[in-house]
């Protein structure tokens, strides 16, 4: 039973990393990104694939998957910052669905559609960790690292200008601050901290593919965003918690019929998103319940 | 003549494309919500239609009937019940996407559970190919498809031209505040302006039940498709929704003959991708300011 | 006196009982899609597997009531592993039934390191076999079933042109590489293959180009409703040229889709009619309760209970504990089992070798055998 809990924990800590780190550019710079689950497989593919052929060490994998992702949104950033949010969310949405592709057909990078095996266990310094509570420890402590990293950054200089830029771009720009390197390099560090979710990841489950980079873990990781509180730093944790027990805690409830379980787990998620935007549009642990306009 | 067949099989899917697109358009240019939900209302068209024609054994006229009232009623029960109290709560836009999306993943799930998660399609003589010259196979449905989307637009454009709503509807793209003060109400406007969008999937949810058969994901495509050429034809552009919903097509299909069949989804959001970079505003909208 | 003899026979008949309901449940793990697009697939299996229960069960096989546990992968890796790690961490099974090459291979890792026998009765992309010691496969791999359809396409039909629509993923590939090596030893050629994306829904402009290759066959590599799209679309869009598939044909949407009558497809070879005792009761079994004939992937997920009940009533029988580990070694101990289709046996990396039956759909819900082709 321990090692079933242990287990969610870790995929709890992998995802709040990721809805972490998302939050910083939707609750904080209101920049609305689709392509979240894009920088998590980058970071995956990345560190499985220098584990695998140069050195499974953490403090080696760990970075050169941090410098992909950064690279690659510095990539996307650069251009698509100059348009205005609704446009960002389908220019987003495109780099999503064509990084699928990309990911689907570049096998030599990738796999494929078959995926990577075998990665092996990380180590630190030469130390392999790989038994369940080891993992959970080194996870929650990157986990740790990264909320406060982003804490400390929301508290600057840094972050006030995001928050203005998110409030109001015309003022912002008016009061001097020059809007496209903050968004850009808010976009890069979100992604580079994404990626160091998606080494975790690959190490855990040690086989990754495409399946789950796609659109559908872009929008699950936005929702526990948005239903566990935009702007907070706990409300991503509480999303991230709340959204990955849900589908093992209805395997609990025996009564509803086995076959579909799946529908019912969507069913409820798209549910809670439809019911709090009506109701608590903030999320659940909100500064405003009403929303920040 | 496989670059002919191509071009025409892209004409056909255009056509579905781009009614499906200027409905979203519709809808987005009028209320500025961001119905991503109009995928699922493809869908409920779908298979309802399917299931009036298969299921309660009805003439095609009736299921057609039916097919058309359940897309306008869950237009309007969306826009009634679900945002407009995001909209007089707070109402961002990114609120309102989210709960649209919400709604998408709730109806995909029951649409699959209630019919079934297979792929299924109405059976008709009409979608078999018939070699029209050598190398150059049409199938009847495709005629009708591209014949129906010519005759919808044409209504379309009388509609918001000629008619009291519909010049309501135009006027409140381009200003809610003062098509207030002339003394219609824009929430009146909003609610046909959904029921005009929702009709307009219809076509192309029949046709696709028929053609290239249904599953619950079907809405998930159309609705990529649909915003991509929202955007590229330019928002608040009609027009352009509905020539870039057939350049989408005919792209998809006429990237086959030189590329590989695997890219032809990305063929799309290439598009997509390089017209928000050079040009924002699309083929016909109005100059965006970043 | 009267209380002392009453009570002892309380208490002789309370022991009794608690004797009778000693024989603890069995349990076996599955982690099948029960739900998600690929639920289909679900229920066929969980068939399979129930049935091949019920018969341990009648038979008295094992020590008690032969239990399988079901957890939902929806046919996605990640909620593989979860399910997974469900029935090995908290159940505590040691042997697993799986599904779905993705999910597989997610979940190979987990049965390695715990000593879990996992059983894949579905899957036939060929790295299935490279999955470690504890990853077993009841069918054989696409490699197998390819070379078989190959041979019967052209040395029995007599076709030369072959084209082939696949997905791109592994499965697909590895159909991609045995046809481009075994058509031209046999004299005939791959004209054109044009690979489609999972996702892909529009087939007609795939459809135009394998008009214009002219193919005498066209080879299709998909599985779920894709593949019904595909053959639908093809069809519809003037391709006459005869169509042929793998196992994943066999199932019951396909079987009785009116465009794909007449296409060929292979499985595992299988008899139906068979006088054999253990394929007889299934059929006749499976028949009645479901009105309907049952498929390779039934008898498969049968099969692979199967193997775990013989296995387990051997290790009984020598008074061993029933563990991943001890199946494991009594497998490798085991020459031969008799399971639905005869005597088949285990190769070294966990697969069956078994002979590769050729059909052609023709709307009965199995498929009309035409040729039977030894494994190679």
């Amino acid at each position: 039973m321990t090692a079933y809990i242990l287990n969610l924990l870790v995929l709890i800590s992998v995802y709040a990393i990721l809805s972490t780190t998302l939050n910083f550019i939707i609750g904080y710079a209101g920049i609305f990104s689709l392509a979240h689950a894009v920088f998590f497989g980058i970071g995956g593919y990345t560190a499985a694939l220098v584990a695998m052929h140069v050195t499974p060490e953490f403090f080696v994998a760990v970075p050169v998957a941090m410098a992909a992702a950064a690279v690659t949104s510095l990539l996307l950033a650069l251009p698509a910052l100059r348009v205005r949010g609704e446009y960002f969310v389908a220019a987003s949405l495109g780099l999503q669905v064509l990084a699928v592709t990309l990911f689907s057909e570049w096998k030599s990078f990738t796999g494929g559609l078959g995926g990577v095996i075998g990665i092996p266990a990380v180590e630190m310094f030469g130390y392999p960790v790989y038994k369940p509570w080891q993992f959970l420890l080194m996870s929650l402590i990157c986990l740790t690292i990264i909320i406060v990293i982003i804490r400390t950054l929301v508290h600057t200089s840094f972050g006030r200008s995001l928050k203005a830029i998110r409030d109001s771009e015309s003022a912002a720009l008016a009061s001097g601050k020059n809007i496209t390197v903050i968004k850009t390099l808010s976009v890069v560090l979100s992604s580079a901290l994404a990626a160091v979710a998606g080494a975790l990841y690959a190490f855990y489950m040690s086989f990754i593919n495409v399946e789950s980079f796609m659109l559908d873990t872009s929008v699950l990781v936005m929702a526990m965003v948005i239903i566990g509180g935009t702007a907070t730093i706990l409300g991503p944790l509480l999303g991230a918690a709340l959204l990955m027990l849900m589908p093992s805690a209805l395997t609990y409830l025996t009564f509803l019929p086995q076959t579909e379980i799946g529908s019912i787990q969507q069913i409820v998620y798209g549910m809670a998103m439809v019911l709090l935007m009506i109701f608590r549009p903030g999320g659940i642990v909100s500064s405003h319940p009403g929303g920040s306009k | 003549m496989l670059f002919l067949q191509l071009l025409a099989n892209g004409l056909q899917v255009g056509a579905i494309y781009a009614l499906t697109a200027a409905g979203f358009s519709l809808i987005f240019g009028s209320t500025k919500i961001f119905h991503f939900a109009h995928g699922a209302t493809f869908a409920i068209a779908a298979y309802l239609f399917h299931f009036a024609l298969t299921g309660l054994g009805l003439h095609w006229t009736f299921a057609v009937a039916v097919s058309a009232t359940s897309a306008v009623v869950f237009g309007v029960l969306l826009d009634r019940f679900m945002y407009a109290p995001i909209q007089r709560h707070e109402g961002s836009f990114f609120t309102v996407f989210v709960a649209s999306f919400g709604i998408g993943i709730v109806v995909q799930n029951l649409l699959g559970s209630v019919f079934g998660r297979g792929f299924m399609s109405v059976p008709t003589p009409l979608s078999n190919s018939v070699e029209v010259i050598p190398g150059l196979y049409l199938s009847p449905l495709n005629g009708l498809a591209i014949l129906c989307a010519i005759a919808c637009f044409a209504a379309l454009h009388f509609f918001l031209t000629r008619t009291f709503t519909g010049k309501g509807l135009r006027a409140l793209s381009e200003n809610p505040e003062l098509v207030r003060t002339f003394g219609l109400s824009p929430r009146r406007l909003s609610t046909y302006a959904f029921a005009l969008g929702s009709l307009l999937v219809v076509p192309g949810a029949i046709f696709t039940a028929a053609g290239t058969g249904i599953n619950p994901a079907v809405g998930h495509h159309v609705m990529l498709i649909s915003l991509a050429a929202t955007i590229v034809g330019g928002i608040g552009s009609l027009r352009g929704a509905a020539c870039a919903g057939l350049l989408i097509g005919v792209a998809e299909n006429l990237a086959m003959w030189k590329l590989g069949t695997q890219w032809s989804e990305a063929i799309t959001f290439a598009i997509l991708f390089f017209f928000i970079i050079f040009k924002p505003s699309g083929f016909f909208g109005r100059a965006t300011v970043s | 006196m009267l209380r002392k003899t009453l009570s002892s026979i309380a208490f002789a008949v309370g022991l009794a009982s608690a004797a009778s309901v000693q024989a603890e449940d069995i349990e076996i793990g599955a982690v099948f899609p029960l739900s998600g697009p690929n639920a289909t697939y679900g229920d066929i299996f969980m068939s399979g597997a129930e049935l091949a229960a019920k018969h341990v069960n009648e038979d008295g096989m094992l020590s008690g009531d032969l239990k399988i546990l079901y957890e939902d992968s929806q046919a996605l890796p990640q909620q593989g592993v979860v399910a997974m790690n469900k029935l090995v961490n908290v159940e505590g099974v040691p042997y697993v039934l799986s599904a779905f090459t993705g999910v597989s291979k997610a979940i190979s890792t987990l049965a390695q390191r715990s000593e879990t026998v996992a059983v894949n009765g579905g899957g036939v992309g060929p790295d299935l076999a490279e999955l470690g010691e504890y990853f077993w496969n009841v069918i054989p791999l696409a490699n197998n079933e390819v070379g078989a359809l190959a041979r019967y396409a052209v040395e029995d039909l007599g076709h030369k042109r072959f084209t082939l629509v696949y997905v791109d993923d592994p499965l697909g590939e590895s159909i991609l590489n045995e046809l481009e090596k075994t058509l031209p030893p046999l004299g005939a050629e791959l004209v054109e293959s044009h690979s489609i994306a999972a996702s892909a829904q529009q087939f007609s402009g795939v459809a135009a180009r394998v008009r214009s290759d002219n193919p005498d066959v066209v080879y299709v590599a998909s599985y779920g409703s894709q593949q019904l799209q595909i053959v639908k679309q093809l069809r519809d869009n003037g391709v006459k040229a005869q169509i042929v598939s793998y196992s994943a044909f066999s199932v019951p949407e396909l079987q009785t889709q009116e465009e794909a009558q007449g296409a060929l497809f292979t499985t595992q070879s299988i008899e139906w009619d068979s006088e054999d005792p253990v394929t007889k009761r299934f059929v006749n079994d499976y028949e009645a309760e479901h009105d309907n004939s049952p498929t390779s992937y039934i008898a498969n997920y049968y099969n692979a209970v199967r193997v775990f009940a013989l296995l387990a009533q051997a290790l009984e029988e020598q008074d061993k504990e029933i563990t991943g580990a001890n199946l494991l070694a009594q497998r490798k101990a085991t020459g031969t089992f008799e399971l639905v289709g005869g005597e088949v046996s285990f190769q070294e990396n966990g697969t069956l070798l078994a002979p590769i039956q050729v059909l052609e759909v023709d709307g009965s819900g199995s498929g009309k055998v035409v040729s039977v082709k030894t494994a190679e």
